[in-house]
């Protein structure tokens, strides 16, 4: 679960990443294990099979400098990759469980990239709570198979409402400690 | 733990300090009074004391020969003078060794004497012919104050020559004088019934310390709830219940012997003006009002011991839990047999009526224990009472401030009762004797001022208090001056009539005998029987009262068989005035002179107003004790109030939220107050009544005449002082049922 | 039915609304979150009329209720609005039928009718067997759930609920939301619960959330009715 959700965000994170700037590829590693890591560091075959593929997708190019090794070549986002990051930021996720790490990754983005990311946090709270109102519309009239699924729904949703509060509270400590 | 418990009881902040100062006010208070009627019972026995020796003419303790002692002639009479009664004693030495007399260095010769200082003061500025004129001879010194029973004692010491007392009936020879307590001495007149003082007094007292203890009692829960949270506190955090114990007794100690100490100072404050009260008829002398030092250390140490008690008994629930307090519970209702003790005083004193004791002290025992009974039955019957009103009140309401009001009194009568019990027990002290004594002056029918008992003087001359061999005073003896005094209207003779006839009880007649031509002049005396030549009358032309007599008709005298008035000897002489004090005296002074050794003339009304005045002061106690009673019951009732509405703090507020009008709470706390005080009221007022009543029918066989308009304009102005004070707690109501109450938290 | 224009309240120097907006449509159910000390209880209060803003209009059916007095404010209250609070809302003298008659008893019906009147809603909010009780003798959630009968037996036209469930369990807390937004349903009541917990949120139909004294929507207002 956790690979399949990091394998689908990692090429928009990298792209996100170098949104910011033009970067090498060991720049991007470091980068996303600081702040996307979190213990699994991306290996760095990944890292260049990501960007190849990002590459001949037209999302990024390579600015090679002169000299050996990896080192050499510089990404650029491309202006299709800039509006995929950019698409991929507002629209919320599908509010399911086990979405933190996605949600977490577009948070921290949109503040580096300072977008308002507090407005992304209330999108995806609003279809949180959507989603919370059907599933307790099923609760209110269903059977008690169904209300005891509903609920385990509603309790996940609600634990991520939760972070998303706890998020937006301290929306400004994160911006400091991503930004520096 | 101790000196953990002082600091918190003067560093608790504001709340504490606020307790802390109300139970001392209050314990001060109650400390003074305690003090006050201790000292009032001490004086009473000193004052009794000081009045023994003037009995020493007729005890026989006193009048034994003794060896070696030259004894004293003795005459005591009464006199009166602006109708205080004014002491005189004749004294005549026989010899050099007689005996030693207290409040003068030695016994007077002839022609000599000592007065009191209140009577040496009125011989200065008091014309002589009102006063001095009665003492022959010349003042000589003062008497001290180890022979006067009060400050205001009228009292004369007139020496005389032997020759002149040894010949009167009435003198006595005496070989010591007496002193200690009167209680043995059979004889003894003049003095006091400390006795009945005393009870009287610890009846007051009683009446006016109880309030003080209910007061007390309230204070020390006030706020209760947050002291035992901190208590609760120290327990979960490890404290043993008897460390939570002692810090709650040392704070309550600490407030009561803070109280008493204060209390000490009020009682020496107000003592002077404690003295002036004419409590037995006469005021004390400051330093009689005096403290044993039993009194002292009983009181001195009594007090904050029973405060220790009241606030172990106060903080028992926090003692068993740590966790505080548990969820609100209702009472138990009290039961019914708490009417027992309240109908069993009125069966009591109901079984009295026509079967009464005997001896004093039956009387006494009797009518105490009936008292005593339905006090007792008042404050153990009151809960039961507010219970049944209140439920009544909740079933019938239909306004929800009733309901409110309603249940909470039917739910915890005893919290509501409480703060009113003091009121009960000086309601119905005050009503039972303001009933009984406005009877009793009503039977007794005081003369009015302008009345002929008021305002004539009558001298006897009873054949058997004549001294033997003297000559036997005739109408022409009536000095001429008399009629010539200003203000003198009539001087009429009374001669003797049928004596036979008048000792017979069957004839209502009495045994002197008057022209009808003399009579007629002075209606104010009565009237002939028509066609009648001579009346027979009463001495003092007035007559006996009759319970239930009315002065308003006048009085027909029923016709003698005697007509020839000028055989008759002299019976007495009536002098009328115009009611004025220096016609009065004036005449007494003159009038006395016919009969030097005797009685002095006096009228009706002085004779009478002994017993009247000391009653009238009792009723003037009483009031005292219900001023001071209600107004502290009102501040009982205002702490209780805010304890209630501190415990709804949080539905009120909600309710007041909901819109609704904060006129709807203030109703239910009216009624939660008003109802309680009310309800006692009147049923104390009746049982007062009640007591009165069976009393009066028991002892004296009176009807019950309703108190004057003093009671009940001093029982409104109470209740209307303790509506005030309840009042005065209402804008706290709006304060703490405030929106941010409701807040959640 | 209901709306706040740019509400500001200061309590001393704490402002705790600064500029909020908020429309309730009529018969909606509306939850107000966030955060504690966010300002949403005082936005509540501001609404009801118990609280009169410093600045801005609140308006109720058409009429601007800040400007009221207070004596009219306590008589929309009572006659207009109903309330549930967190807790502690019950007289405790009275009988948990009687709390329920309170407001009938208030607007001057005879007590014998009120309580027939609050014993119907016994049976409605699964109460039966309850009507003699006492506040002290009743479970969290049988407290809440007359209280909300309370809250509801004069049928206002807009009922006030400041954490109704704040002090109970998640399922007894569903249960008395379930029974609020019924018979608010049933009633056509507009109802504005002040909450934090997003499932009891979820019950509404729409939710603000408050923060730092200010109204966010998520969704599209209502027009104003």
């Amino acid at each position: 679960m956790w690979c399949m959700v990091l394998g689908m965000s990692v090429p928009l994170t990298l792209l996100g990443l170098l949104e910011r700037e033009p970067s090498h590829g060991y720049d991007l590693k470091r980068d996303y294990d600081t702040f996307f890591g979190r213990g699994k560091p991306l290996p760095f075959g990944q890292v260049y099979a990501t960007l190849a593929r990002l590459a001949r997708d037209g999302k990024v190019v390579i600015a090679t400098e002169p000299g050996d090794g990896p080192e050499r070549k510089r990404y650029i986002i491309t202006e299709t990759g800039a509006s995929e990051v950019d698409a991929w930021l507002v629209e919320p996720l599908e509010p399911e469980p086990h979405l933190q790490t996605v949600l977490f990754a577009k948070v921290v983005l949109a503040i580096m990239l300072g977008r308002p990311a507090e407005e992304y946090l209330d999108t995806q709270r609003r279809a949180h709570l959507a989603r919370m109102r059907e599933l307790t519309e099923v609760k209110r009239g269903g059977n008690l198979v169904d209300a005891l699924l509903a609920d385990h729904g509603l309790f996940h949703l609600e634990a991520d409402l939760r972070w998303i509060d706890t998020t937006v509270a301290r929306l400004d400590a994160l911006t400091k400690a991503v930004t520096r | 733990m101790i000196a953990l418990g002082l600091r918190l009881a003067v560093a608790g902040g504001r709340e504490a300090a606020t307790r802390l100062v109300v139970v001392a006010l209050a314990v001060a208070l109650g400390t003074g009074l305690l003090l006050a009627t201790l000292a009032g019972i001490n004086a009473t026995k000193t004052q009794n004391l000081r009045y023994t020796w003037l009995n020493s003419g007729v005890a026989e303790a006193s009048t034994a020969a003794r060896p070696g002692v030259d004894p004293v002639w003795w005459l005591g009479r009464e006199n009166y003078f602006r109708g205080e009664e004014l002491l005189r004693i004749d004294v005549a030495a026989t010899g050099p060794a007689a005996p030693a007399f207290p409040g003068i260095p030695a016994v007077p010769g002839a022609g000599e004497f000592y007065v009191s200082p209140a009577l040496h003061d009125l011989l200065r500025t008091v014309p002589a012919g009102e006063l001095g004129d009665r003492f022959p001879g010349r003042e000589i010194g003062v008497i001290g104050d180890a022979a006067l029973p009060s400050p205001d004692t009228l009292l004369a010491v007139v020496g005389q020559a032997p020759s002149s007392l040894e010949v009167l009936p009435s003198a006595a020879k005496i070989s010591s004088v007496l002193s200690g307590d009167t209680t043995t001495c059979m004889r003894c007149i003049v003095g006091l019934n400390d006795t009945m003082f005393t009870v009287s007094l610890s009846v007051i007292a009683a009446a006016l310390i109880f309030p003080v203890l209910i007061f007390i009692g309230t204070a020390t829960r006030l706020s209760a709830a947050r002291r035992e949270q901190r208590f609760a506190a120290m327990r979960l955090v490890g404290a043993t219940p008897r460390q939570v114990s002692v810090l709650a007794t040392v704070e309550s100690t600490v407030a009561a012997f803070a109280g008493a100490l204060l209390g000490f100072g009020v009682f020496f404050a107000l003592r002077p003006g404690l003295a002036t009260i004419p409590f037995t008829g006469a005021t004390f002398f400051p330093n009689d009002l005096a403290l044993t030092w039993v009194d002292v250390l009983t009181v001195g140490v009594g007090i904050p011991i029973g405060a220790a008690v009241a606030a172990r008994l106060a903080l028992r629930r926090v003692r068993i839990s740590p966790l505080g307090v548990t969820r609100r519970v209702t009472p138990k209702p009290p039961r019914a047999w708490r009417l027992i003790p309240l109908l069993a005083g009125v069966a009591e004193l109901a079984w009295f009526v026509g079967r009464r004791p005997e001896t004093t002290n039956g009387q006494t025992f009797a009518y105490l224990a009936g008292a005593v009974l339905m006090v007792a039955g008042l404050v153990l019957a009151g809960p039961w009472l507010t219970m049944r009103i209140a439920r009544l009140v909740a079933a019938r309401a239909q306004r929800p401030a009733a309901l409110i009001a309603g249940r909470r009194l039917a739910d915890d009568p005893m919290a509501a009762f409480r703060a009113v019990s003091g009121l009960v027990v000086a309601l119905f002290v005050m009503t039972a004797a303001s009933g009984a004594i406005t009877s009793y002056v009503a039977e007794r029918a005081r003369p009015a001022a302008d009345s002929a008992a008021a305002t004539s003087l009558t001298e006897h001359f009873w054949a058997e208090d004549l001294v033997p061999g003297a000559p036997v005073p005739s109408v022409s003896d009536i000095p001429a001056e008399l009629s010539t005094i200003q203000g003198v209207r009539a001087v009429l003779a009374v001669r003797e009539g049928d004596l036979q006839r008048a000792r017979n009880g069957d004839i209502p007649e009495g045994p002197g005998v008057i022209a009808c031509t003399d009579l007629a002049r002075f209606p104010e005396y009565g009237a002939c029987a028509p066609g009648a030549v001579t009346a027979a009358v009463w001495p003092d032309l007035i007559g006996p009262r009759t319970p239930g007599y009315s002065r308003a008709q006048q009085r027909v005298w029923p016709a003698s068989t005697i007509t020839d008035l000028d055989s008759r000897r002299l019976l007495s002489v009536v002098v009328q005035t115009d009611g004025s004090d220096a016609a009065k005296e004036r005449a007494r002074t003159v009038l006395a002179t016919m009969r030097p050794w005797g009685w002095y003339p006096a009228t009706e009304a002085e004779f009478e107003s002994d017993s009247a005045r000391t009653l009238v002061q009792f009723q003037r106690l009483a009031d005292v004790v219900i001023l001071a009673s209600l107004p502290i019951a009102g501040c009982s009732l205002a702490v209780s109030v805010i304890a209630g509405l501190t415990d709804r703090k949080r539905p009120f507020s909600v309710l007041r939220l909901t819109g609704v009008r904060i006129r709807m709470l203030r109703a239910v706390v009216g009624l939660e107050t008003v109802v309680p005080l009310l309800v006692v009221a009147a049923v104390a007022i009746g049982a007062g009544l009640l007591a009165a009543t069976l009393f009066l029918r028991a002892q004296l066989d009176y009807p019950l005449h309703a108190p004057g308009g003093g009671y009940y304009a001093i029982v409104g102005g109470g209740l209307v002082a303790s509506f005030a004070i309840i009042a005065a707690t209402l804008p706290l109501l709006r304060r703490i049922t405030g929106p941010e109450t409701a807040r959640n938290e | 039915m209901i709306e706040a224009r740019g509400v500001t309240l200061s309590f001393g120097e704490t402002p705790a609304l600064r500029g909020a907006d908020l429309r309730v449509a009529e018969g909606e159910i509306l939850a107000v979150m966030g955060p504690s000390g966010s300002g949403k209880s005082t936005l509540l209060h501001c609404l009801a009329g118990i609280l009169v803003p410093d600045s801005g209009e609140i308006h109720f059916a058409g009429q601007r209720v800040d400007t009221l007095d207070e004596g009219a404010r306590s008589a929309l209250r009572r006659d207009r609005f109903g309330f549930v609070f967190q807790f502690g809302q019950l007289v405790p003298e009275l009988t948990a039928v009687e709390n329920v008659a309170l407001p009938l008893l208030l607007a001057g019906t005879r007590r014998r009718a009120a309580v027939a009147e609050a014993s119907t809603w016994f049976t409605r909010l699964d109460l039966d067997g309850l009507q003699e009780r006492r506040s002290g003798e009743l479970s969290g959630g049988q407290a809440q759930r007359v209280a909300l009968a309370r809250g509801l037996v004069a049928r206002p036209r807009v009922l006030f609920a400041d954490e109704p469930t704040g002090s109970l369990d998640s399922l007894t807390g569903e249960h008395v939301m379930d029974l609020l937004v019924g018979s608010a349903r049933e009633q056509g009541t507009t109802v504005v619960v002040v909450t934090h917990e997003a499932r009891v949120a979820a019950y509404a139909d729409r939710e603000v959330i408050v923060r730092d004294g200010k109204v966010t929507s998520l969704d599209a207002e209502p027009a104003l009715s």
